[in-house]
């Protein structure tokens, strides 16, 4: 009873912000194959399940092709345990697994061979994120009725989850787990911080699954899956008209799936993080790593929705906006220093890394955390990095930002809106996630974008950094190879200085004084560096617990 | 008569649509004295964004000094350090102004496409001119922007794909071809490139110049006034013609390797055939945009083969873009070997799936003797017309898009002859050019599995 309760309490709130209040489900009151005969019982008759309404996001375009998507908010973290994967399995079962339309089956092969004309996003595909599940249609607006009577409604509302499908996916699946342990090292770090951060909760383990909850999971698991959260109180819709005939043909489609259930979805409260004071770090050896990669991260209680979400936007601009030369980080580490490729900072879960310039919409997540990420480095500037990042945030949070930091940031924040919103598939994207976290039309995240970004003051900026971010309680995620295992721990485990790039490094050249002695000349514009440096090498991380894992035990 | 009246009707619509644009936006162009192109695109319903585009005709494909690989990606790097540390440095200035600003090398071009609001254009047109006209750097930011790159090759060193395009372009090429070695250079030479200040300064003296040079610019912004302010910034460009490439020497197949990798991965399988040089328009590079779809699509028969009926490849495509050069270029199959099928056959299944591959191609000679064979090719042409249309989506993929077809013939008029040879392909034509080019001599397979696990 207390879970429907507080799915009824999301629910409500998630759509009075875009659409009027849809009947909310109710508390289960029977099992839904119960006989009850209320003629010989004395109580009221038992209030009847009503399937809710989906919620639409619409954006005005002319543009030839239509884009839609619809979203499912369950993803990952509604996986069962022991079941770790079956949101994605699901998933990739409803495009995959054929659906029927009439009296036919239409296979995957069937419908591939009918999109195909329509253009490659005619094909339905679908990306499982940990707290949703998106499907993506795109097809000529010449073609759109056919397109939505004949594929996109049968597909959604009449899934036959093919066996053999399901098999072949698991397949795939255990097979893409296996090349994320050892020929993806950005992924495998940035996954691991991931579920390192926000352990004891849904988020904890990979969107791809555990490999051998995977082999477990069996198709009447899948049916099982589509039929308590396949519904249209969870579903959000996004489409690039405002054509009412076509939405409205959009909308009943999404209507009519798993119209004929008789109990609520299931309510999966998303869970905190456990708590976790001090410092700790998980070191993954991957044998045959060519190089390492630093991370670092810990929980924030800010989303799109908190009231500091811009101001603390303009703090990680400023410290290390994504793949761009703009961020401190990446002006230290690498600009001055030429340590590797870049380095950022993140305020949200940031799909899409390590080759999206941009955020990737429609993942969107409640639970959100703070990161920083130091792209793969030689093994043996790891520590001495770790601590050079954790010294640059403790410094932001100590000094804050002055106000032409913050002009600065502002400005190239709102250059960052012309990316983020560049294209119609991006702004419909924008649109489902703000539905998502309960902002109205007109009122999202790209809505209110440059408006957001002008109005945060330097004073909201510091004190949003002061009350959301700190170097006390953080975790580190380090991956190295197996010759450089051992250093790395005891860098790790004692408080002595650890160097990164040495003078010869920087090619100083050294000088013989007359009486014989070698001297370094450091070059006077670059004292600063070398002064940062031994700031940064006698930094103590104070690693309050050292985890090593081999790789072949993660996402086992 | 009433019979005549829509039929009259009917022939005016059909003559209209043949005669349509494709390409839904004028193209203007000019060409400044010193022999730059520009070229204006105007998309007025993308308000207040330009997207200013250079686009220089020299990739890791016009890197021919041995030992120095490598060099054109690193002046990508470089060309971002113009006045480094020096009064009216580059990257300050571009973030002072406000631009998302980035570029990408690859074996025919070094693209460099800032996007900013509209009007910031005079103001990033100049800082656009200042570094391409008088690039200013100093040896030891050159040595430092050298350790980046050697970091962005650890981050690429963890993929296989790496290996095998190493592999593939040293079999197809070897040394004496700038196609012969991937993008991003050999290891060795990366290591080396602080070292290689002196040959760096020289492939910038070959190939930035402006008659190797496109400028394109999108958005909302009016031609005229584009053309006079990149005149102003770009006009003091001093010309010199680039060095000729020479051809690549006459590649003798089949060629076939397996590499190990130290992880236990699920293997790969690369075929990759040898195709002409691309012509905006002609018939075989109409063929060479349908095969992605055609060949490694879901609907193409090998695709399900491999991986719905056997289910030994976990992924599967052919990449028909990095096909697209000015030389003859390897258009190739990549296959991801499902592991527990690999775990059980070792070395024989990667040997079967080498052999379906070049089977499948080989024998698209008589592709036109397939019942399905107008019918399919229809419908790949019909989804390449909308996958195209598709990407008219921003100023910034309207520009590429343009520029990546334009850099061929110089045309403005080149999208509608491409869409014309795509319009006008038959399954004869199919034929025609499999026999041609899908031949064992001109084919290379190379398999790459871990060390561990099946043998």
């Amino acid at each position: 009873m207390k879970r429907s309760a507080i799915l009824t309490l999301i629910l409500l709130t998630a759509c009075t912000a875009t659409l009027p209040p849809s009947p909310q489900p109710t508390p289960p009151v029977a099992d839904e194959h119960a006989h009850h005969d209320h003629s010989q019982m004395a109580v009221p008759p038992l209030p009847q399940y009503t399937p809710g309404e989906p919620r639409v996001a619409t954006l005005d375009s002319r543009a030839p092709l239509i884009t839609m998507r619809v979203m499912i908010t369950h993803g990952a973290t509604s996986d069962p345990a022991g079941k770790e994967g079956l949101a994605a399995i699901t998933a990739d079962a409803v495009t995959d697994g054929g659906f029927r339309r009439g009296n036919d089956i239409v296979t995957k092969e069937e419908l591939a061979e009918q999109t195909v004309p329509w253009g490659s996003g005619a094909r339905p595909t679908v990306f499982t994120s940990s707290r949703t599940t998106t499907f993506f249609f795109t097809a000529p607006r010449d073609v759109i009725g056919r397109y939505v009577t004949e594929v996109l409604r049968p597909m959604l509302t009449q899934p036959v989850f093919e066996a053999k499908e399901i098999d072949r996916l698991k397949n795939e699946t255990v097979s893409q787990i296996s090349s994320l342990r050892s020929e993806d090292l950005e992924g495998l770090g940035l996954a691991a911080i991931d579920q390192f951060v926000l352990a004891g909760t849904g988020y904890a383990h990979h969107v791809l699954g555990r490999e051998t909850a995977v082999q477990t999971i069996t198709r009447d698991d899948v049916i099982r899956f589509y039929r308590d959260f396949y519904r249209p109180e969870n579903a959000i819709i996004g489409i690039s008209t405002t054509d009412p005939a076509i939405v409205d043909q959009v909308r009943e489609a999404v209507r009519n799936v798993n119209r004929d259930a008789t109990t609520p979805s299931p309510a999966m409260p998303v869970k905190t993080p456990e708590a976790f004071t001090g410092r700790q770090a998980l070191v993954i050896q991957e044998p045959n790593a060519p190089a390492a990669s630093v991370h670092l991260g810990f929980p924030i209680a800010v989303n799109r929705t908190h009231p500091d979400y811009w101001p603390l936007y303009i703090a990680n601009v400023w410290l290390g906006t994504h793949r761009d030369s703009f961020g401190q980080l990446y002006q230290k580490l690498r600009e001055e220093r030429g340590y590797n490729y870049g380095n950022y900072s993140y305020i949200e879960y940031w799909a899409g890394r390590p080759n999206s310039l941009f955020q990737i919409f429609n993942q969107p997540r409640e639970q959100q955390y703070f990161s920083l990420w130091v792209r793969p480095v030689k093994h043996e500037h790891a520590v001495h990095l770790a601590k050079a990042i954790t010294y640059e945030l403790e410094q932001l949070i100590r000094t804050g930002l002055t106000p032409e930091q913050v002009e600065e940031s502002k400005k190239k924040a709102r250059v960052l809106y012309l990316n983020l919103g560049e294209t119609v598939p991006r702004l419909v994207g924008a649109r489902v996630d703000d539905a998502f976290h309960g902002l109205a039309q007109g009122n999202g995240f790209l809505d209110r974008y440059i408006q957001s970004v002008d109005a945060v003051t330097v004073e909201q900026v510091n004190a949003a950094i002061r009350r959301h971010l700190s170097t006390a309680n953080v975790k580190y995620v380090i991956v190295t190879s197996t010759p450089h295992l051992a250093a790395t721990q005891q860098q790790l485990a004692s408080n002595t200085p650890v160097f990164g790039k040495s003078w010869t490094d920087y090619e100083f050249t050294t000088a013989k004084l007359p009486d014989g002695t070698t001297v370094w000349q450091v070059p006077e514009a670059k004292l600063p560096t070398v002064q940062l440096d031994a700031v940064w090498a006698a930094y103590p991380l104070n690693i309050e617990r050292i985890e090593v894992r081999n790789v072949n035990e993660l996402f086992k | 008569m009433r019979l005549r009246i829509p039929l009259i009707v009917l022939l005016v619509a059909l003559a209209a649509s043949a005669h349509a644009q494709f390409f839904p936006y004028p193209v203007q162009k000019r060409t400044l004295p010193n022999g730059l192109d520009v070229i204006v695109i105007e998309t007025p319903e993308f308000r207040d964004v330009v997207s200013f585009n250079t686009m220089i005709l020299a990739g890791s494909g016009r890197e021919n000094e041995k030992g120095r690989t490598g060099l054109a990606h690193l002046f990508e790097h470089i060309m971002f350090r113009h006045l480094h540390d020096a009064p009216g440095a580059y990257d300050p200035a571009i973030a002072e102004l406000g631009a998302f600003n980035n570029a990408y090398t690859w074996y025919d071009i070094t693209y460099y496409h800032p996007l900013t609001f509209a009007s910031n254009l005079e103001r990033l047109a100049a800082l656009e001119g200042s570094r391409f006209t008088n690039l200013t750097y100093s040896e030891r930011v050159f040595r430092t922007e050298a350790g980046a790159v050697y970091g962005e090759y650890r981050r690429n060193a963890s993929d296989p794909g790496l290996r095998l395009e190493e592999i593939l372009g040293d079999l197809m090429y070897g040394t004496a071809h700038g196609y012969g070695h991937s993008t991003i250079g050999y290891l060795d030479d990366v290591q080396d490139m602080p070292n290689a200040y002196k040959s760096a300064v020289r492939f910038y003296d070959d190939y930035y110049r402006p008659g190797n040079a496109i400028v394109v610019v999108s958005g909302d912004v009016k031609a005229e006034n584009v053309f006079s302010i990149v005149e102003k910034h770009f006009g003091a460009w001093k010309a010199k013609k680039s060095p000729e490439q020479p051809d690549p020497k006459a590649f003798n197949g089949p060629k076939k390797q397996h590499a190990t990798w130290e992880s236990d991965i699920p293997p790969r399988v690369l075929v990759a055939y040898m195709v002409p040089p691309y012509v905006p328009g002609s018939k075989d590079s109409a063929v060479m945009e349908v095969l992605g779809e055609l060949m490694g699509g879901e609907t193409a028969p090998l695709y399900r083969k491999l991986r719905y009926e056997e289910q030994v490849a976990s992924a599967m495509g052919v990449d028909n873009r990095s096909a697209i050069g000015f030389d003859a270029r390897p258009l190739s199959t990549y296959v991801t070997v499902a592991k527990d099928k690999y775990d059980a056959q070792g070395r024989t299944l990667l040997d079967r799936i080498d052999a379906d591959v070049a089977r499948a191609f080989e024998a698209l000679s008589t592709y036109s003797s397939q019942a399905d064979a107008a019918q399919r090719l229809e419908s790949v042409k019909a989804q390449l017309r909308n996958d195209i249309l598709a990407s008219f989506n921003s100023p910034a993929n309207i520009a590429e898009n343009f520029a990546n077809y334009y850099r061929f013939t110089r045309d403005p008029q080149v999208l509608e002859k491409v869409a014309a040879g795509i319009a006008a392909l038959t399954p004869a034509d199919v034929d025609a050019f499999a026999k041609k080019y899908f031949v064992p001599k001109n084919r290379v397979s190379i398999t790459l599995a871990g060390k561990g696990g099946a043998q």
